[in-house]
């Protein structure tokens, strides 16, 4: 298993892929914080909680939507490009591969996590000052946001490793997941349909906001969504590496 | 060093076994039925036309299908319980099983730390298939030539005792044709066990020592080359005779 963990990790740092990755994931964080803090009337932004949820936020949300499509394209890119085939021929025993796959991309994706809440926060104080606005985000806040976005974008790699294993299909998995985070879970949470809002709670994007602080009074408190998307992240790698076990590979 | 006391494998055994190997998608079986076996420090051929079920027996081989019902042994065993197949197992089933963005030598280290082998032996791979001067590069730089030398490279890094490829010629110009016959008669002659797969004879015939020949998924003759081919037919004679109605 050590030997496919450092041939995972030396998978991810031999590719431009994940460079990639990121400046599209910082630049769509400064430009959805930037545009958030600069346009919304003022009166919408003067509370921590509206400051976090409605401005900064955006860094956790898309930390987590990035760190799974670099989860699932660390398994679908392989059956892209037909490397899978010297993958399973080196290591037969499949499930080790599923498994070294999340646990390298928890590396990538914490990374991912952390920059992103990170720089959501430098952005969301110098749109709010330019406007006058005081920033209410305590260092409790703050320390909580960015923790909560590296471990919770860490674990949505290893789900996206799962739904890669499972899908296959490199533009399918990572359309399923960015549709899911930024389109179902939002319809399913919101004010249209409370009673089904109390369920998507428990809902792998809403565990992962919840981890950094966001929504509180309608999300988990941070340590009940991490112990959910702990699990999301042990059942996806799982059936993932028993999908993967059992199929033949073309 | 890599002998085969490494693998736990003792040294004598047939190579490869199949029996009764069939494999199905539905109501098609792929693979029907077929048994062979291969003798060591020899080169075999796997000769039928396209659709006869080749690359699909080499993939139950390779424990990257599993067959519908029979087995296959490598080395006595089921390829997906070795313990270390990159150093019994060397293949390559097609000729761009690359990241496009990732370098050669790259590639090959990649491989080379999952199979847990000394970091030495990419630059002995790189240098054996005559990429050291490229090895740097992103594979999407690279001609076709180089990527089948590639994909054998990544194949010997664990220095294994077989060798199984499917339709390796493909797109190798004539000196490339040359150089892997060259390299597949010494490394028979050293003892290791060669599997290739072709649809075109002239390409094996000055290269194997044996035959298996697969007309819908059954193997319809087998043996050494030079009982196939003698009594004053050619290789080719006797293969169209035996796969005869074929497409």
């Amino acid at each position: 298993m050590r030997a496919q963990l450092r041939a995972e990790l030396l998978k991810h740092r031999s590719t431009r892929t994940n460079l990639g990755l990121l400046a599209t994931l910082l630049g769509l964080v400064l430009l959805a914080v930037l545009l958030h803090g600069l346009a919304l009337p003022a009166g919408e932004l003067v509370g921590a909680e509206d400051q976090l949820s409605i401005v900064v936020g955006w860094g956790a949300k898309l930390g987590v939507l990035f760190a799974g499509l670099l989860g699932a394209m660390s398994m679908t890119s392989e059956f892209r490009h037909g490397t899978i085939r010297p993958t399973f021929l080196v290591t037969p025993q499949r499930s080790r591969v599923v498994f070294a796959k999340a646990l390298a991309g928890t590396s990538y994706g914490s990374a991912f996590g952390l920059l992103a809440t990170a720089v959501a926060l430098g952005a969301g104080r110098i749109a709010l000052g330019a406007r006058g606005i005081e920033s209410r985000l305590d260092l409790h806040d703050q320390i909580l946001f960015v923790a909560g976005g590296a471990v919770g974008a860490a674990l949505w790699a290893a789900v996206g490793a799962g739904v890669g294993a499972l899908v296959r299909n490199q533009v399918p998995a990572l359309v399923g997941l960015c549709a899911w985070l930024l389109l179902v879970e939002g319809l399913l949470l919101g004010d249209l349909f409370p009673a089904i809002g109390t369920v998507t709670r428990f809902a792998p994007g809403a565990a992962a906001a919840a981890m950094s602080g966001l929504e509180a009074d309608e999300l988990l408190a941070p340590v009940g969504g991490f112990g959910v998307l702990v699990l999301y992240a042990l059942v996806g790698t799982g059936l993932g590496a028993v999908a993967t076990a059992r199929r033949d590979v073309g | 060093m890599s002998g085969p006391n490494d693998a736990g494998i003792a040294p004598g055994g047939p190579v490869v076994v199949a029996r009764s190997l069939t494999k199905r998608y539905g109501a098609t079986a792929a693979v029907d039925g077929l048994s062979f076996s291969l003798r060591e420090g020899t080169v075999t051929g796997f000769l039928g036309p396209n659709g006869a079920g080749k690359t699909t027996t080499l993939r139950l081989l390779l424990g990257l299908a599993e067959p519908t019902a029979g087995e296959a042994l490598v080395f006595g065993r089921r390829y997906r319980e070795l313990d270390h197949p990159a150093r019994l197992v060397g293949a390559v089933l097609e000729s761009n099983d690359f990241h496009p963005g990732r370098s050669g030598r790259d590639h090959l280290r990649v491989l080379a730390l999952a199979a847990d082998l000394p970091a030495d032996r990419v630059a002995d791979a790189l240098e054996l298939a005559e990429l050291g001067g490229v090895a740097g590069q992103r594979v999407a730089t690279y001609s076709l030539g180089m990527r089948q030398r590639l994909g054998l490279a990544a194949a010997l890094l664990g220095r294994p005792r077989l060798l199984v490829l499917d339709e390796p010629a493909n797109g190798l110009d004539p000196g490339g044709i040359r150089w892997l016959r060259d390299f597949l008669r010494r490394f028979a002659a050293e003892g290791g066990t060669v599997l290739i797969s072709s649809h075109v004879l002239a390409e094996v015939a000055q290269t194997v020592d044996d035959v298996v020949i697969l007309q819908r998924g059954r193997a319809v003759a087998s043996g050494r080359l030079a009982d196939l081919a003698s009594e004053g037919t050619t290789l080719e004679e006797a293969y169209f005779e035996l796969t005869a109605g074929a497409a």
